[in-house]
């Protein structure tokens, strides 16, 4: 089954690997809560701005969401890791071949239905206690109340067809049940995006067991299938993200975030990215590519002149150029003085007019 | 190639550099392996979708249209770290990028491809300062010794002074007024600001009409209808395929795969001299080693072809390793090679900032009577710099919109501007991300901002550098673990040259001025293989016979601040002649 062009989904319950193999060119992005929750980092960052009309003009109105620029977020998550079958192992005795990655590091499943609150669900994948929580300095009973998962009522992330003595990137199925329907998704990569979201809904579930949020969290109907994080209000989610770099809050919630992604470690570069991302897709070109801006590089193609996308109109940008026809001028009249090595005759103290004590490296 | 004298493992700024001067000048036959892909090369003429090749070494393989198909310009197109075709990652674009364990708010930009990170540099070529050289206690060599290598290199890259368009001349306007001297010569022991020396030919050197480049030209910048020489487009992070229609080898940025492969593979042409072979799509995983007389020697190397799988050792005389300041020491680990401590460790990136500037058109009038505009992608990105050795520098940036958005907004350790006070004594009006309404208004100002960036000198640390993975494998191995922090002395400094950077913005007129107060972005990269530690005075590994390294790595300390590229290539320059003095 191919899982190029990585974004295969579909809406089905009790779906094979066939029809999920059928619909691999389906356009839907991901499912509902995993756009729900980028479309909210993005409309904080980027929002529709009609109070700008009036100082700017009208093309300074559209946000981050007009286009599309979830689906730039959740691509660029979804193709950030291979992980090759070769290198995966059944075994949890790593010491034989030390490269070696445990298969289960890269599936989970979480239910959230019938087990009691998300919070239950999230401590049964975690093999953890209410009481756990609490010699981990977390308040457990405050943090159930705060947690959900918005829509998701199960979450899986598992192989397809994984052959660990065969080489070749492994192939990954995320299937996500909300209301009656089945979303899955193929993918030949370790499905991050949706994975991310979950994460940050239980750090926005500690974020206001804490107090940090500076405005009521609320259910959101511009996002009916997000959880915790997308009820917060707009800058009180960037906030949330923050604390992720800033703030303990990874390293306190470590245990009972660990099952939901391979490497926790990496959240704060994660943080860096969702901020990041905005300038490599909004600000560029990218949404000119328009029906192909979710294919694989090879196949995307440029719909809209690189100055007539939204962003290039927002910033009087026309797009790439051959040449510019423009002034200039040499500031060094014949270039820089360059003796030969054995006449350069440097002063005797080199070490410039203000020179801050180093600490000479070493260690 | 059945039997090199020297493999090289990189084919990126410095690699082929290294090549050159072994084949050129020593008459050695050189096989150069590279885990990326080649652009502009017939053999792989689409080197994202299909294997291609297998080897290249003849120059009439180079193909410059080929390179401007390839090449957009565009942004995203480019720079994506996931999906851009300069990226650090397989050449087959259905997969993912190579990944790297990265712990932090940080983010590492480098390019695997034949040219390596060159294909997005902005090809300043400073020199280091002197004084990191002689004064600081890491160099095993004098400054005086790179001198000749250093001219070398920038005859080799058309290194000279940058010309000044508007944005340059609004900075010349600040550091000035700001009471800054110009800088008359490229061995830099004083304060003050000077035009970048820049690896990029002169504007229009020759045009299509004859007529000069400037606001009056109206020919083409076609090289066949004439065009010769840089045509001030600021899309030098896009790969600059410039002017279109050129040979490779005439393309106005000297990257490396134009400045020094095409003249590696010219050595293929001449019977008395070495032979060159470059072949991309092939990943190094092992260094092969045999036991000497109370040490081991290198042999050879097994590499991966990356499109078929297939693993082949291949033997030489020497071994030189130019994959970067992560994947060299990341091959090093992987091979079992002698570890004393230092082996990836001690590497610098410059403690970047970066600091922003919007104008006014009034201020840009009084400056350039004939603008409105500084238009920061019109001419070249960077093209004035200011110096302060014993501190770092500062370069004057110019870029496309995604770039700025991001560089300019969207980075920082600081957090939230809206939730960021600003210091009444600092001279910024604002620090940090800047998000939503603000966000918008800035970029409408787009064509009004330019930024500054910081380059402190920051020290070599065993704290800071690059280790082995111990969560996740790829088919090269156990994947880079890569730790960058700030030593407070760096923040010290750091500190002091951004507050530079806000004077001079000011002295020029801006009209606001934000630092972004990045978190490291591990651009610059530096000294992980130093010479001194890892290395001995000729580059060659001190605990491994045979083996040399010849990139940014080996490099023994951060220069001070000056851009590595020049210094990079002038040293495997000097490490070529080196390895044929030892062991030809």
């Amino acid at each position: 089954m191919k899982g190029i062009g990585g974004l295969a989904a579909l809406s089905m319950s009790n779906a094979t690997i066939a029809d999920v193999q059928a619909a691999v060119n389906d356009q839907l992005p991901s499912d509902p809560h995993t756009a729900d929750t980028y479309r909210s980092i993005v409309d904080a960052i980027l929002p529709r701005t009609p109070e700008l009309e009036a100082e700017l003009g009208p093309e300074h109105v559209p946000g981050g969401l007009d286009a599309e620029l979830e689906k730039f977020l959740i691509w660029d998550f979804n193709h950030f890791q291979e992980i090759r079958s070769e290198m995966v192992t059944e075994k949890l005795d790593l010491l034989a071949n030390e490269a070696a990655m445990p298969r289960s590091m890269f599936e989970l499943t979480l239910t959230t239905g019938g087990l009691g609150s998300d919070l239950d669900a999230l401590l049964d994948l975690a093999d953890l206690t209410l009481g756990d929580l609490l010699d981990l300095g977390l308040d457990g009973d405050a943090l159930e109340n705060r947690l959900t998962f918005g829509a998701v009522e199960r979450y899986e992330t598992s192989f397809v067809d994984l052959d660990t003595s065969a080489e070749g990137v492994a192939e990954f199925e995320i299937r996500v049940d909300i209301d009656d329907e089945t979303y899955h998704q193929v993918l030949q990569n370790y499905p991050y995006a949706p994975a991310f979201t979950l994460v940050f809904d239980v750090v926005a579930a500690e974020f206001l067991v804490r107090g940090n949020n500076e405005q009521p969290p609320e259910p959101n109907q511009k996002f009916p299938a997000g959880g915790t994080f997308t009820r917060l209000a707009p800058r009180d989610r960037l906030r949330c993200l923050w604390t992720i770099v800033d703030g303990s809050i990874i390293d306190d919630l470590d245990e009972l975030l660990s099952p939901l992604v391979p490497d926790l470690g990496i959240l704060k570069f994660v943080v860096m990215a969702v901020n990041g991302l905005h300038g490599f897709g909004y600000y560029t070109e990218w949404s000119g590519y328009g029906s192909t801006k979710t294919e694989t590089p090879n196949e995307r193609k440029m719909q809209k002149p690189a100055g007539a996308v939204q962003s290039r109109k927002q910033s009087d940008y026309p797009g790439p150029a051959l040449g510019y026809a423009a002034d200039w001028r040499h500031a060094v009249d014949g270039g820089f003085a360059d003796p030969d090595a054995d006449e350069l005759n440097l002063p005797d103290d080199l070490s410039g007019d203000d020179v801050l004590s180093g600490i000479g490296g070493e260690n | 190639m059945r039997d090199p004298d020297v493999v090289v493992v990189g084919a990126g700024a410095d690699g082929p550099a290294a090549a050159w001067k072994l084949a050129n000048d020593h008459g050695l036959d050189v096989l150069v392996l590279e885990g990326g892909a080649w652009h502009g090369n017939k053999q792989w003429p689409k080197p994202h979708a299909d294997a291609g090749g297998t080897v290249s070494t003849d120059p009439d393989d180079l193909d410059g249209k080929l390179l401007d198909e390839q090449f957009t310009h565009r942004e995203a197109d480019a720079n994506d770290p996931t999906w851009g075709y300069l990226r650090v990652g397989p050449a087959d674009h259905s997969r993912a990028p190579w990944f790297r364990n990265l712990h932090q708010n940080a983010f590492i930009w480098q390019i695997s491809a034949v040219g390596g990170t060159s294909l997005h540099y902005f090809a300043n070529h400073p020199r280091a300062y002197p004084y990191a050289i002689n004064e600081q206690p890491h160099w095993p060599i004098d400054y005086e010794e790179l001198v000749p290598y250093y001219q070398l290199n920038e005859e080799n890259t058309s290194t000279q002074q940058a010309p000044m368009t508007g944005k340059e001349e609004v900075f010349i306007e600040g550091a000035t007024n700001a009471g800054y001297p110009l800088i008359e010569t490229k061995n830099v022991t004083e304060t003050g600001w000077r035009p970048q020396a820049n690896a990029v030919e002169v504007p229009g050197r020759q045009t299509a009409t004859g007529e000069p480049l400037n606001s009056e030209y109206e020919g083409s910048f076609s090289y066949d209808d004439g065009f010769r020489g840089d045509t001030l487009v600021g899309d030098h992070f896009q790969g600059s395929s410039t002017p279109i229609d050129a040979p490779v080898r005439d393309k106005a940025r000297k990257s490396s795969n134009v400045g020094y492969v095409p003249r590696a593979l010219d050595t293929n042409k001449d019977a008395t001299k070495g032979n060159v072979a470059i072949r991309p799509n092939a990943y190094v995983t092992d260094v092969e080693t045999k036991e000497g007389f109370g040490s081991i020697e290198a042999t050879g190397v097994t590499f991966r072809d990356s499109w078929s799988g297939q693993t082949q050792t291949v033997e030489a005389d020497t071994i030189i390793l130019a994959g970067g300041c992560i994947e060299t020491p990341r091959l090093w680990l992987n091979a079992g090679l002698p570890d004393d401590g230092w082996v990836g460790k001690g590497l610098t990136t410059h403690w970047f900032d970066w600091v922003v500037g919007v104008y006014d058109e009034e201020t840009i009038e009084d400056i350039n009577p004939d603008m409105k505009h500084m238009d920061p992608y019109i001419g070249q990105n960077s093209a004035v710099r200011f110096d302060k050795p014993g501190v770092g520098g500062m370069e004057d940036i110019g870029m496309s919109p995604g770039l700025v958005s991001y560089a300019d907004y969207l980075f920082s350790q600081a957090g939230y501007s809206f939730d960021t006070p600003v210091d009444p004594d600092e001279p910024w009006d604002t620090r940090g991300y800047v998000v939503g309404k603000e966000l918008k208004r800035r970029m409408s100002n787009y064509r009004q901002t330019k930024a500054l960036l910081i380059l402190t000198d920051d020290l070599p640390r065993q704290d800071n550098g690059i280790s082995l993975d111990n969560t996740f494998s790829d088919e090269h191995g156990a994947v880079p673990k890569v730790k960058w922090e700030p030593h407070p002395e760096d923040d010290a400094k750091r500190d002091e040259l951004s507050r530079i950077a806000a004077r001079i913005h000011k002295e020029a007129g801006a009209e606001h001025v934000h630092r972004c107060d990045w978190p490291p972005l591990l651009l610059h990269m530096q000294s992980s293989m130093r010479m001194g530690k890892v290395l001995d005075s000729n580059a060659e590994a001190k605990n491994v016979d045979r083996l040399f390294v010849a990139d940014h790595s080996a490099l023994a300390n951060g220069l001070g601040g000056p851009n590595p590229t020049n210094s990079g290539q002038a040293l495997a320059l000097r490490t070529a002649d080196r390895i044929a003095d030892l062991y030809f």
